[in-house]
């Protein structure tokens, strides 16, 4: 029984660990005041590459370079420029390497279908392979 | 004998895939560097104020009219200091036209550095905010680039120029003149 209960305890420990662990850098005197404005900077923020660390957004960054472009992308949503704008903005001066999330072009196409394309082909491949064994039977 | 024949197949593929990986790794690359988003486009229109005298910087002014090499500096960065030789060198042997850019910079610290190490620089372009770096795609000084007399940027280099780059640096030069 006690060692039930410790067992419940520690997996309780170990997802516990898991679903508090969204953090981010947004420091307080970036955050806007105009909270639909905060949530839209959060969301842009969130799929924007940190150029200097590589393999964080900028909202979880602490980088001073992360913080520019945080506060860039805040003014620019004050402008009252759209997503699709603040996307080109920084994607006309980073390139596509700065958006986390690789948009559907014809340069990126072989890497969102050549999965779907091993699948079919692992699939044909079982089931010929089936067929084939059944019949030596 | 067909079923064994196509049992090689994964192992084909593995040493193929194997042999992929391993090429990759051994040419001379380095995955934090990234191509930029400026090569063959214009350079980006800005002005703020100049590091010498009074003056006001225009980039429309000091970057279409000849080859010139921007570079982005400051003080505070040490690999800054030991490129700053190939810098001077591209001024003394080459005649080029250099153009800098003092990145998040104290302006007094910059003109004492420039003092005690030489300038290159025909005219320096400050920008205390960072906001000139992200318009031309920097993420990490010292960076350099290559303007072409049409004000069109060639080349680009992340990190400190060493003997190599500079070679690599003056054959370009050479083909753009």
């Amino acid at each position: 029984m006690i060692i039930k209960k410790k067992i419940i305890k520690i997996l309780f420990i170990v997802l516990f660990q898991f679903s508090v662990n969204e953090s981010n850098a947004v420091e307080p005197d970036e955050i806007l005041i105009n909270k639909k404005q905060e949530i839209m900077a959060r969301n842009i923020s969130k799929n924007i590459r940190c150029m200097v660390c590589q393999n964080q957004s900028i909202d979880e960054s602490n980088a001073p370079l992360a913080k520019d472009l945080r506060i860039l992308i805040r003014n620019k949503i004050q402008e009252g420029k759209t997503d699709k704008e603040i996307y080109k903005f920084l994607t006309d001066r980073y390139g596509y390497f700065i958006l986390l999330k690789p948009p559907l072009n014809l340069s990126t196409i072989a890497l969102w279908f050549l999965p779907f394309a091993f699948a079919l082909i692992g699939f044909f491949v079982i089931f010929f392979h089936n067929k084939k064994s059944k019949k030596s039977y | 004998m067909i079923k064994k024949q196509l049992l090689k197949i994964p192992f084909i593929i593995f040493i193929i895939v194997l042999s992929i990986f391993f090429y990759l790794l051994i040419i001379d690359r380095n995955p934090s560097k990234i191509p930029s988003a400026l090569i063959n486009n214009s350079v980006p229109e800005f002005e703020t104020n100049s590091l010498f005298g009074d003056k006001k910087f225009y980039s429309s002014k000091e970057l279409k009219h000849e080859i010139t090499l921007v570079n982005f500096f400051a003080t505070w960065c040490k690999p800054c200091r030991d490129e700053h030789v190939y810098i001077q060198r591209f001024k003394d042997e080459k005649a080029l036209n250099i153009i800098g850019i003092n990145y998040k910079d104290n302006p007094k610290k910059t003109v004492q550095w420039l003092k005690k190490l030489g300038n290159p620089y025909s005219n320096i372009a400050i920008d205390s905010n960072g906001r000139i770096a992200i318009d031309w795609g920097v993420y990490g000084i010292p960076e350099t680039f290559i303007v072409d007399s049409k004000g069109i940027i060639k080349f680009r280099h992340i990190g400190p120029i060493n003997k190599k780059k500079y070679r690599e640096i003056n054959l370009l030069i050479e083909k753009l003149r």
